[in-house]
């Protein structure tokens, strides 16, 4: 590591700082763009399909129909830049942006692997190093900012099927993130702090399996949070054309639609830092670095492909059926998980 | 008449709704399974550029006018065809014939124009059913299609030739005999 710093002129600080920025903007990034992919190929597979296989690299080699990302990304690049007459012009560039760094910022403070000393240096594997004050606090906050992305999207746009959607979506976001905290209030409470790193030297044993209640009541937040079916009114396309991004195109929607797999991305973190040990590895208290790392990525892979499974699986709710169960069954049975954890803990469990 | 709605009376399980989506993961990952592992060539989808379906028995495709292996045609333009049509799409012109030939025996008549209008023919083989001398066969091709209308029009070298390649016969242009009215039998 020292070494490799000197040879680029730099402390090991700024050097390892540069390294971690680019493996968690690109690697997330890479992941999201490798789901749509594998959103389009498995659900194929799933409805016994064979999904999108004509586009070839150089004229030749099909690839499991890989090419198709670079002929998506070609294609978005080149089309026309449509702004709708009305729209509201400043918003409706802004909104995509909007969207865009929040998903983007999401993953900077979870712990993709275990920190390691070298050289008399401590090297956290997360961008934000333990201690900083945020904890998980910061997903949630940047995860709840998200949602002026899509309000911003749908209201300059000056389409009723926009406002449609990014008014599903707010009330959505709003209703959810209730039970989404009381989920991770639980965690917190039997960890005692609030700091990713602590969250996943605390799990022992995994907190799935002392939280069921609220790993399922964080999970279909999680859901209802990344706008995934079951949960996804802000594009209902039986219903509202295509939501919020009705009248995006181009580059524009690609951002949008970019910005909803960083999310799920970092919902599928989130899930694994939470509940399910992060980079731990059941019976290895000490792994090696790279493999704890794999371990993560494995979770995490895993966890992407249960988003994309259950979407496939399950179809849409109808809209008084989402805000039943985010209100009357979500929001008491995280209340429970509280109650039920606070319970234990004074029992000494 | 009303419909009676049957009400489903769910139990506990299948109301706490975590179990009934495992049960539908459960399937929906059997079917993933099941899809990734299957050759390509066995899966529901025939990617068809790439491989085309076996026609069945008796499809009714592209036409074929038969000929005799001297190649000259098995039609007698009795017009027998363009009568069974219900599109009309068939236009034949009959001519006379000189010599006699060892094929067709005493037969004096064959089309010299014989054209199917591709874009009018609804593909019902009313024509090979009607025709006396087994001359036009509907056969296995189902791809026709063409930059301009009049490539749709099929004259009589085009469906003499439409299965040549496919059967290896030699693709011909011209009949063996030519069209000269016999000379009129001397006293």
């Amino acid at each position: 590591m020292e070494s490799l710093s000197s040879l680029l002129h730099l402390t090991p600080e700024p050097f390892w700082m540069i390294v971690k920025v680019c493996i968690v903007f690109l690697g997330p990034l890479t992941l999201a763009a490798l789901l749509t992919w594998a959103e389009r190929r498995g659900s194929a597979m799933i409805q016994d399909r064979i999904g999108p296989n004509r586009a070839l690299l150089f004229g030749r080699w099909r690839l499991l129909g890989l090419p198709q990302l670079a002929a998506d990304g070609i294609k978005f690049f080149l089309k026309e830049d449509l702004v709708p007459a009305d729209a509201s012009r400043a918003l409706f560039w802004l909104a995509p942006v909007m969207a865009f760094v929040p998903a983007v910022m999401g993953f900077a403070v979870i712990p993709f692997g275990r920190s390691f000393a070298q050289g008399g240096h401590l090297y956290h594997l997360s961008l934000l190093d333990p201690g900083n004050g945020m904890g998980m606090l910061y997903p949630m906050a940047i995860g709840a900012v998200a949602v002026y992305g899509i309000l911003t999207a749908s209201w300059s746009s000056n389409n009723k099927w926009a406002i449609l959607g990014g008014m599903r979506s707010a009330s959505q976001m709003v209703s959810y993130e209730i039970a989404m905290g009381l989920a991770v209030a639980a965690i917190f409470m039997r960890t005692g702090g609030y700091d990713p790193q602590q969250i996943i030297a605390a799990q022992g044993v995994w907190n799935v399996l002392p939280q069921f209640p609220g790993f399922l009541v964080f999970s279909t937040c999680m859901f209802a949070e990344t706008n995934r079916l079951p949960f996804d009114f802000a594009e209902g396309e039986s219903e509202i054309v295509a939501g919020f991004h009705t009248e995006y195109g181009s580059m524009k929607f690609a951002l949008l639609q970019l910005s909803e797999y960083l999310h799920l991305v970092t919902a599928a973190a989130l899930i694994v830092t939470l509940y399910f040990g992060g980079w731990r590895i059941p019976g290895l208290a000490e792994p090696p670095v790279l493999l704890s790392v794999a371990a993560f990525a494995v979770k995490l892979v895993f966890f992407c492909w249960v988003f994309i499974w259950v979407r496939w699986t399950i179809p849409r709710f109808r809209f008084d059926q989402l805000m039943f169960l985010g209100w009357k069954v979500m929001l008491p049975l995280g209340l429970a998980n509280l109650l039920l954890q606070a319970g234990l803990m004074h029992g000494g469990a | 008449m009303a419909v009676l709605v049957k009400k489903v009376e769910l139990n506990w399980l299948d109301r706490t709704y975590v179990w009934p989506v495992l049960m539908g993961m459960v399937i929906t990952m059997r079917h993933f399974i099941r899809q990734i592992t299957t050759r390509s060539s066995r899966r529901f989808t025939i990617p068809y550029p790439d491989r085309k379906r076996a026609t069945a028995p008796g499809y009714r495709g592209l036409h074929e006018l038969k000929r005799f292996q001297d190649g000259s045609i098995k039609c007698v333009a009795c017009f027998m065809c363009a009568e069974a049509c219900p599109a009309r799409c068939i236009t034949i012109e009959a001519e006379e014939y000189g010599d006699i030939n060892k094929t067709q025996g005493f037969e004096e008549k064959r089309p010299s124009v014989f054209k199917i209008d591709m874009l009018r023919c609804i593909y019902c083989a009313m024509c090979e059913e009607a025709c006396p001398k087994d001359a036009i066969w509907l056969r296995t091709d189902y791809e026709q299609a063409s930059y301009d209308r009049l490539a749709m029009k099929f004259g009589k070298w085009d469906l003499m030739n439409t299965y040549a390649d496919q059967d290896g016969k030699p693709r011909i242009t011209v009949d063996p005999t030519p069209a000269v009215p016999r000379p009129p039998v001397e006293g």
